[in-house]
């Protein structure tokens, strides 16, 4: 289960790539904020047909959660606003090397403290070293 | 112009990992498709008012976009979709890492193909030795995280 786990991720963050590449191009031709719009308003058309017919979870538990564990939709809207806007001045390849970057510092510090209720995994040398090896690409790619 | 879009952009990294986790830990309660529907839903809501105020483009130009550039939306979804069940199984780095690699073996691809219309970046030595410094950060990572998972064990 856990292998699954693993490929699921790998396929996702090719999705991510290609979504970036062309989600670019669909920006040039309507604008910026409507690509990531239309982006969220189809994808919820989208989810909404899977989760009438295949959705085994409690979606009512939006109401009862802590309100922090609601705002994924809106920091999605930054992140994808944010490469909507970069892809066309910088290309896809840096603008992925500087989501990563910020990927990796950020997902670090916050299995550090155990934020937004993840286990708390603290950081060490190794984990420094990577995101230095991290900057040196950026640099190389840039 | 460059550099701030890349501080844009590593802004737009940060809010992506906060995303995975916060998602995450909302799943184990709710399910991976409700959190990914409420995810679109409210990310919806936030865009149609910021449009509202602030759109400049035109979302009617919908109707005349090429059909391929339409199709990224089933991506977003299965980014998305994939991400949170992948969170839930085995943590916010390890998903993390795995998604890099994903990201980085087809961005650099187009990039080098110039595939849907971005800009053309061959892959030159440089660029070989940027993607060699990825694979070392990335071993870094899984040692350190593999070394932090054995020290969380022994203390309890």
């Amino acid at each position: 289960m856990r292998f699954i786990a693993y490929i699921f991720a790998l396929l996702a963050g090719m999705a991510l790539s290609f979504e970036g590449a062309i989600y670019g191009e669909l920006g040039e031709n309507i604008g910026k904020l409507e690509t990531s719009f239309y982006n969220f308003i189809v994808g919820a058309i989208i989810l909404g047909l899977l989760w009438l017919f295949f959705g085994k979870g409690n979606l009512s538990y939006a109401v009862k959660a802590p309100k922090w564990s609601l705002l994924g939709g809106v920091l999605g809207v930054v992140y994808l606003t944010a490469i909507v806007i970069s892809i066309p001045f910088v290309g896809v390849g840096i603008t992925m090397v500087a989501v990563i970057l910020g990927q990796l510092i950020m997902s670090m510090v916050i299995e550090h403290f155990g934020w937004l209720g993840t286990n708390k995994v603290k950081i060490n040398r190794e984990k420094v070293l990577a995101v230095i090896s991290m900057m040196i690409a950026l640099i190389l790619v840039n | 112009m460059g550099i701030i879009m890349i501080l844009f952009t590593i802004i737009g990294g940060i809010t992506l990992s906060a995303q995975s986790a916060i998602n995450g830990s909302f799943s184990r309660r709710a399910g991976t498709i409700e959190t990914t529907f409420l995810t679109f839903i409210t990310g919806s809501m936030l865009l149609a008012l910021i449009i509202l105020f602030f759109g400049q483009g035109n979302i009617f130009a919908i109707f005349d976009a090429p059909l391929w550039q339409l199709s990224a939306v089933f991506l977003g979804v299965i980014f998305l979709l994939f991400n949170v069940f992948a969170v839930t199984k085995i943590g916010v780095i390890a998903t993390s890492i795995t998604v890099i690699i994903g990201q980085l073996v087809i961005s650099v691809v187009i990039d080098h193909f110039g595939w849907f219309n971005s800009l053309i970046i061959p892959l030159d030595t440089k660029r070989w030795f940027a993607l060699l410094f990825m694979l070392i950060a990335l071993y870094f990572i899984f040692k350190g995280n593999k070394r932090s998972v054995v020290e969380s064990k022994q203390q309890k």
